[in-house]
């Protein structure tokens, strides 16, 4: 879902690292700040499992695939700050080494996949728990992820306004692109798979659980 | 085998995320051209395997956005759209994930970041965990596939990747301290 290196210029680019740059600042010394030789272990393994779990490829229907992304359940864990420095270092350890996304656009899709979607998660969490844990971990998943897919194709979209010469995919195609496979598909099978992880978890290990 | 110095790789990495981010703010396919025909000259040891790592990482999505784009403005307009945006949009991601390749297979990572124990450490512990957990969770999807009469569904992959993540869980919290523990204990 992620927005690879190229498709966005710097004036998208070092904006988005500006605006990044302080809530990393502030996320890792609330976290991960003076205990540090503590938290770091814990950071290492949000961060794996984050991408472990992005590293699932589920079948979809018509033989193509998907994969889940897992920040759903880390901001449900340990809230959106937690969740936006770890999928930070997923998508870093992704662009360095597996060059999926990038590091021009690091600052877009950490705001985008990171921040917004873990936010939407935890407050959908909170909204919805009335109504049940179950209800409220799917519309976490889902929404978390409907929330990242718009970003980014917002983004997209406003690349292509600013300069149509350089991002030719006008935002009616990034729109689609984005959003048609998030809304149907993907959108629930992350909604799933935050449901079924936090009634594991809640067995395995029930003080992980807000 | 001998591994590169750390100022070589800290100047190399520098030089690296000047050079993306230059290339990023290009548009224009002559200079393009330039700066691809320079890369390939300059990173020709590994050209032909970087090329497939591009090929299979970045060159789809970019087509098929690319193909997509062009025949919805062929669509919406009266007239078939310009090539060359296009052409400029593919070529820039394909310079950027070259450079990202051949550069860092050029780095040792870990010598480069020596001054800052801590991204050392957390690298470590991360790159660690991914390796064990990767293991973990292909024997268990292998595991749910074995224990099926059918090929798993979509709702079987979800509810077993469900499964596995609270055994993920447990195991990574155990490694990562261990790995930490180590690290700290040899000095980092």
């Amino acid at each position: 879902m992620h927005v690879p290196d190229g498709f966005l210029s710097p004036a998208i680019t070092l904006p988005a690292y500006a605006v990044a740059a302080p809530i990393w600042v502030r996320a890792a010394r609330k976290h991960f700040g003076r205990g540090a030789a503590e938290a770091l272990p814990v950071m290492g393994s949000l961060t794996a499992l984050a991408f472990v779990v992005q590293s699932i490829m589920v079948p979809v229907p018509g033989g193509a695939s998907t994969h889940l992304s897992g920040v759903a359940l880390l901001a449900v864990l340990y809230g959106p700050l937690a969740a936006f420095v770890c999928e930070t270092l997923v998508l870093l350890v992704q662009a360095l080494f597996f060059g999926a996304g990038g590091l021009t656009v690091l600052g877009v899709n950490a705001l985008a996949l990171g921040l917004l979607g873990p936010a939407a998660a935890w407050i959908a969490f909170r909204l919805v728990r009335g109504w049940g844990d179950g209800a409220a971990a799917f519309a976490a998943g889902y929404l978390s992820l409907q929330v990242s897919a718009l970003a980014v194709a917002m983004v997209l979209g406003l690349q292509h306004v600013l300069a149509p010469g350089y991002l030719p995919v006008p935002p009616a195609v990034t729109l689609a692109a984005m959003l048609v496979p998030s809304l149907t598909v993907a959108g629930v099978l992350e909604g799933l798979y935050t449901v079924f992880a936090l009634s594991l978890l809640r067995k395995v290990d029930p003080r992980a659980i807000p | 085998m001998q591994f590169p110095d750390a100022r070589r790789s800290r100047a190399l990495l520098g030089a690296w995320l000047i050079a993306i981010f230059a290339i990023s703010a290009v548009s224009d396919l002559r200079l393009l051209g330039v700066a691809g025909a320079a890369a390939a000259l300059l990173f020709r040891h590994g050209l032909l395997r970087n090329a497939r790592r591009v090929l299979r990482s970045v060159v789809p999505l970019t087509v098929g956005l690319s193909l997509v784009s062009w025949a919805w403005l062929r669509l919406v307009a009266s007239r078939p759209p310009e090539l060359a945006p296009f052409l400029a949009l593919g070529l820039r991601t394909v310079l950027v994930a070259f450079l990202t390749f051949a550069v860092l297979e050029r780095v040792d990572l870990f010598r480069a970041l020596a001054p800052w124990p801590t991204a050392t450490r957390l690298l470590a512990v991360t790159l660690a965990q991914i390796h064990a957990l990767r293991l973990l969770a292909t024997e268990s999807l292998l595991g749910l596939r074995s224990r099926m009469p059918r090929r798993p569904h979509t709702l079987d992959v979800v509810r077993g990747a469900g499964g596995i993540t609270g055994a993920i869980f447990t195991l990574s919290a155990r490694n990562a301290r261990d790995i930490s523990d180590a690290m700290r204990s040899r000095g980092f």
